[in-house]
């Protein structure tokens, strides 16, 4: 692919097309403005020349910190090959997997044989502060995820209720606005207010246990939480496991790599023991008056494995459960036949929960949407 | 190849037209200005203005996004003309909208003329019943203006995808008067947060720009240029903590228009060096966010300790 070439016209183009063998969208448009702009610098400066190419060439902040390598590593090539003929073979960049595999869930229904994890969960009392590795989970599986949550979101977002709303747009005049609006102007009815039917808006709030017992569903979680956050705006999210975390704004980053890489802060605190009762009472005593509200819906996940204060996780809930529209609890062990509560964490939350239900595979995903 | 060599021949042309402006003359400029910038930002703003492209300029905020726009149209000595993005901004806040009232007005005040009905339409549909919104500014001005559109992922979809076709082809449609084609095609300065991800084809048609926080060298520069009258010494340890600050994880990270703020602040106060009582007093300079002072307050000690601020106390 990178044959040498004499002229630098003819190497800028092959730079771009080897840009974009690397994800970049370096088309036609984008060799010509280069040109372009190598007319307008001094190329003899190499310095010049590199910060040229990269403003022409970089659409979006991962590829302007990607480009300095890449550009040593194309010009290098070229240097090598001055004095040989031989073509480099093509480098195919990876094919897509188009499914989405869910490996992640599947290794740890079958054994979790990845490697990933390999002890049995429990829980303790051990503040263990180390950085999680999310490297092994796969972009792909995520599409699938997404997917399912979006048809979920879709489903929150689309219940209309029977008041109605004023609109920019055009759809059904308001009759009242309209006489309203165009009374100063003697009556004379000059705009027409438009009013669609108000959607049922519901905020979601996600609390998600992080600790050492729920290690076992961490990339699941990581996926879940990804996933909700990408397709549904009106989202809070929190991790706990000794204490509580806000993990919005580290969810909100574009690139599900970035995502893993924040959320693997070791200040997060996966795999410590767990604290529910405080988490829980942290959590109400400093987002639960400004986040829950009549339409609210929390949706803990947790087993429900608890050795803090049993006395604070029961009026945490029952604040929450008197202010929420819905209280539903996520137990991923629930999904396990014969499984009953009998943990004494998750005996005092039972009757301060709306919904109780596993999320263990997909299929409970999609039972999920018919709570909603 | 041929086709290609004619058309950087037929740019060549029309550069020579366009006033030949130099890169070290752009860093230059904007120095003056008092922005301190290095070779990447300058090539950037270099590049927009030779191929007449807009510049999308990313980066978290505080780090002099729209400062640039700002220093450039200083330097061009032209007009800034700033189109504030939010949600649910539409055509007719950014294009143009006619002036109702007036319209409304003036028919009444006519009402016992002769005019003819046609007439009549033809003088209030008429540009000086028009109410010129930003983009329909920016493109019928005598000298090249800039155009900042600031934080333009705050703005709907299908704003941006209007903003894209008014951004290739530099004409507005009125109507009621016809085509309007832009005198002189503006510079255009876009600004973003980063968040959410902005459709490709506007991310093409632009030169892209990522400003991140300022190392030190940087903004101890800028710190000093900006604040005069600062103690050098000062300056340094204002800079230094804010370095560290940046790496404590918290909600709102301060920017660079934080540190000056602090400093300016510091300034006036005329205090000489940082101490825990001074830092403490002032954090609400720099921090924004109760759950980040609480958490700044906490590692304070630790933070003091790596940029050299020793506690007054153990001077002594």
């Amino acid at each position: 692919m990178n044959s040498r070439k004499t002229s630098l016209s003819a190497n800028i183009i092959q730079f771009c097309r080897f840009l974009r063998q690397k994800g970049f969208t370096s088309g036609m448009h984008e060799e010509s403005t280069a040109l372009q702009a190598l007319e307008l610098i001094d190329f003899g400066n190499s310095k010049t020349f590199f910060e040229a190419l990269k403003a022409v060439l970089c659409r979006n902040r991962e590829q302007v910190e990607t480009f300095g390598n890449l550009y040593n590593e194309y010009w290098k090539k070229l240097d090598l090959e001055i004095d040989s003929k031989e073509k480099t073979k093509e480098v195919r960049k990876s094919e897509f997997k188009k499914n989405g595999s869910f490996k992640s869930l599947k290794t740890w229904l079958y054994g979790n044989q990845n490697g990933e994890t390999e002890e049995t969960a429990t829980y303790s009392t051990a503040e263990r502060f180390s950085e999680k590795d999310f490297s092994a989970i796969h972009d792909d599986e995520n599409e699938e995820i997404k997917k399912r949550i979006k048809a979920l979101a879709k489903r929150l977002a689309a219940k209309l209720t029977h008041r109605y709303e004023q609109s920019p747009d055009i759809f059904l005049p308001d009759i009242r606005r309209t006489l309203r609006k165009n009374l100063r102007r003697g009556g004379e009815l000059l705009d027409i207010v438009h009013k669609r039917p108000k959607r049922n808006r519901s905020k979601l709030v996600v609390i998600c246990d992080v600790s050492r017992s729920m290690e076992l569903y961490a990339s699941f979680l990581v996926q879940f939480m990804y996933a909700i956050q990408q397709v549904y705006r009106r989202l809070e999210t929190f991790i706990f496991s000794t204490s509580l975390q806000r993990v919005t704004n580290d969810l909100r980053q574009k690139s599900f790599t970035d995502v893993k890489h924040l959320l693997g802060n070791e200040n997060y605190g996966w795999g410590a023991g767990t604290r529910i009762g405080e988490s829980l009472n942290l959590f109400v005593e400093q987002f639960g008056r400004k986040l829950i509200d009549s339409g609210t819906i929390v949706i803990i996940m947790s087993d429900g494995w608890d050795t803090g204060g049993i006395d604070k996780l029961e009026t945490s809930m029952r604040y929450i459960h008197s202010r929420a529209k819905m209280v539903i609890w996520l137990n991923p062990l629930s999904g396990y036949e014969g499984y009953k509560p009998e943990v004494a964490g998750m005996r005092t939350a039972l009757p301060y929960i709306d919904v109780f239900a596993p999320v263990h595979n997909l299929e409970s995903l999609k039972q999920l949407g018919k709570w909603l | 190849m041929g086709r290609q060599r004619c058309r950087l021949h037929f740019l060549k042309e029309t550069i020579h037209i366009v006033e030949m402006i130099q890169l070290d003359d752009i860093k230059r400029m904007l120095q003056v200005q008092g922005y301190f910038t290095d070779d990447t930002v300058a090539m950037s703003v270099f590049l927009s203005m030779q191929l007449e492209k807009p510049l999308l300029v990313e980066g978290p905020a505080g780090v002099g996004k729209t400062e640039i726009a700002k220093v450039l149209a200083k330097a061009m000595d032209t007009k800034l003309i700033r189109l504030q993005c939010y949600e649910g901004l539409d055509a007719t806040h950014a294009l143009y909208e006619w002036n109702y009232q007036r319209q409304l007005l003036h028919l009444k005040m006519t009402e016992h003329n002769e005019q003819s009905l046609e007439e009549k339409e033809r003088t209030i549909f008429n540009e000086a019943f028009l109410l010129k919104r930003p983009l329909l500014q920016a493109i019928t001005q005598e000298k090249k203006p800039v155009l900042l559109i600031d934080e333009i992922d705050r703005s709907d979809e299908e704003f941006e995808s209007f903003l894209l076709e008014v951004l290739s082809d530099w004409q507005i449609t009125i109507p009621e008067i016809g085509t309007i084609h832009a005198s002189k095609i503006p510079q255009v300065i876009l600004t973003s947060n980063r968040t959410r991800e902005l459709s490709e084809a506007l991310q093409r048609r632009c030169l892209y720009l990522y400003i991140d926080y300022p190392d030190f060298e940087k903004e101890w520069t800028i710190v000093k240029h900006k604040t005069p009258g600062i103690d050098s010494k000062l300056a340094g340890q204002i800079t230094r903590f804010m370095q560290e600050l940046r790496t404590v994880k918290m909600e709102k990270k301060p920017g660079l228009s934080e540190t000056l703020d602090w400093a300016k602040a510091l300034a006036s106060l005329h205090i000489d060096h940082l101490d825990r009582v001074v830092i403490e007093q002032t954090l609400g300079v720099v921090i924004k966010d109760w759950k980040d002072t609480r958490e700044v307050q906490l590692s304070l000690g630790e933070l003091m300790e790596k940029t050299g601020i020793i506690p007054r106390v153990d001077k002594l």
